[in-house]
């Protein structure tokens, strides 16, 4: 198996994918890549499909497997897993394991987008890159690079990233270390979306003592730590590109 | 994990149909119990009491209660015996999850956004405002209170129309080029994927027939032709009430 994982600074999805590569101990190697300069876009060799193009998560990691090249942190994580046996990162018992899949559906679908907009309007790309053949991702590339932010998204973004800090604290309420038993894919999934959040969001995060714990538990997890330990920059958490596109239902 | 299995949806279609259909290939027994959505019998106390979120489908096995529809598939697929609907490579493993996620969240918001604006949203602006208005107040998320407000409401914008119409029409094109590469959607084999993907695009030919018909889209169309010969799809969609599951009748035609 012949597997190069193209990813960004470790944070967001690119920090959940790394850290799941390090605890499974699948074999991969790693090729950085600057997703806030788009090289996602053309920057891969030989990468063309669907899959790439119209990946849902927007400017995430690509683990490219014998020529395939596959995106959405949460399922390459997945993928990992089950090259690694099936229940490293997720719970072997398949009423568990839903808990852990309905988990990162929320988490990707609500928090995820929220915290990816609040991170570009903060730390805005420099430029929209060449290529983008996903229509809906190049305005949003066009939104971060111009700082066209929309005040009524950015209050609501704040809002779904303290409904997910709600959650996750909720979730630990009973003295757990980890979300679901051993820690895992919702760990890192949610840990990368979620680092990054105390200068942006700072408000969902007061008065929140067993998520700040969990917080500094999964950063000095080992795979954590190693995956952190890549980052070329002092602080990778504030490192953006646009990510997946806010509910248009609402 | 033993113990009776009672699957609360409203038609075969879309969410509500992903499990039913997962459950009726993997041959597991059933207690069907059907919520007219359209009455917000899914935000009523009786259903409340058994998903407090009142999102629909939702699955009870033994005493454990289970939502999400993509999520309830892959439970049903591990928890039970049967013919396997996920893949066994990896690879292919992740291409059935991914294209479950680009249908779920990037195609089928913009197929129900048409449909709730042509055909739902104004029939239910027929009945009492009031009591829609209470309806709604009782939905217990806020987000879910916005979405049906939109729907109920017709407040899609003509950028967000215009924008489900481009999504709809590339989203076709990309099921057609995806479907030309191989039998099934996402793998060598039948699979959760081509569940979630009928449950989407069945009413395609009836709906869409200038854009879905054997001469413009003839692998999708095979597909469909496919799934809806299986057995399980036919008991399944025999469990609708309502005159949607006629719009696969146009599937019994055979190519010109």
């Amino acid at each position: 198996m012949n597997a190069i994982l193209y990813h960004g600074e470790p944070n967001g999805p690119s920090l959940a994918v790394l850290a799941a590569a390090f605890e499974t101990g699948v074999q991969v190697a790693l090729r950085r890549i600057d997703l806030a300069a788009g090289e996602r876009h053309g920057g891969i060799p030989g990468a063309q499909a669907p899959e790439l193009d119209y990946s849902v998560e927007g400017e995430g990691p690509v683990l490219v497997v014998d020529g395939v090249a596959m995106t959405d942190s949460v399922f390459l994580a997945c993928y990992l897993d089950d090259v690694a046996g099936g229940a490293i990162l997720r719970p072997a018992d398949p009423y568990a394991r839903w808990q852990v899949m309905a988990w990162c559906r929320w988490l990707v679908e609500r928090v995820a987008p929220a915290a990816a907009y609040l991170g570009t309007a903060a730390m805005p790309p420099r430029t929209v890159p060449v290529g983008i053949a996903n229509a809906d991702l190049a305005e949003r590339w066009e939104q971060a690079v111009t700082g066209r932010c929309d005040a009524a998204l950015l209050a609501d973004s704040r809002a779904k990233t303290a409904a997910g800090v709600t959650r996750v604290e909720a979730q630990l309420a009973d003295g757990r270390d980890w979300l679901f038993g051993a820690i895992g894919l919702a760990d890192f999934e949610t840990y990368g979306w979620l680092c990054g959040m105390a200068p942006l969001a700072a408000e969902a995060l007061v008065g929140r003592p067993r998520t700040a714990a969990w917080l500094a538990r999964v950063k000095a997890h080992p795979s954590v730590a190693r995956a952190l330990a890549l980052a070329t920059v002092p602080e990778p958490e504030k490192v953006w590109a646009p990510g997946p596109e806010i509910n248009r239902w609402g | 994990m033993t113990g009776r299995v009672t699957l609360y949806h409203w038609e075969p279609n879309a969410n509500s149909g992903k499990p039913m259909l997962a459950l009726v290939e993997k041959g597991v027994s059933f207690d069907s119990h059907y919520l007219d959505m359209l009455g917000f019998d899914h935000h009523r106390p009786a259903y409340l009491a058994i998903n407090p979120e009142g999102t629909i489908p939702a699955m009870t096995h033994g005493g454990r209660v289970l939502t999400e529809s993509t999520a309830i598939m892959e439970y049903v697929d591990e928890a039970f015996a049967g013919p396997p609907l996920m893949p066994a490579d990896p690879v292919e493993r992740w291409r059935v999850r991914w294209w479950m996620k680009f249908m779920d969240q990037w195609l089928a918001p913009s197929f129900s956004m048409i449909g709730w604006s042509v055909f739902v949203g104004p029939a239910m602006r027929q009945r009492d405002p009031a009591e829609i208005e209470a309806a709604i107040e009782r939905i217990p998320l806020p987000e879910r209170r916005t979405s049906w407000r939109k729907a109920v409401y017709g407040l899609f914008g003509e950028e967000e129309m215009a924008e489900s119409r481009r999504r709809v029409a590339l989203g076709i094109d990309l099921l057609e080029a995806e479907l030309g590469k191989r039998e099934w959607l996402a793998s060598d084999g039948f699979s959760l994927a081509d569940i979630n993907g009928f449950n989407l695009a069945y009413g395609l030919p009836a709906t869409r027939p200038e854009a879905v018909n054997d001469q413009q889209t003839p692998n999708l169309i095979r597909w469909l032709r496919a799934i809806y010969a299986r057995p399980a799809t036919r008991a399944c969609w025999a469990l609708g009430r309502t005159d949607m599951a006629k719009r696969l009748a146009v599937l019994e035609e055979q190519p010109a």
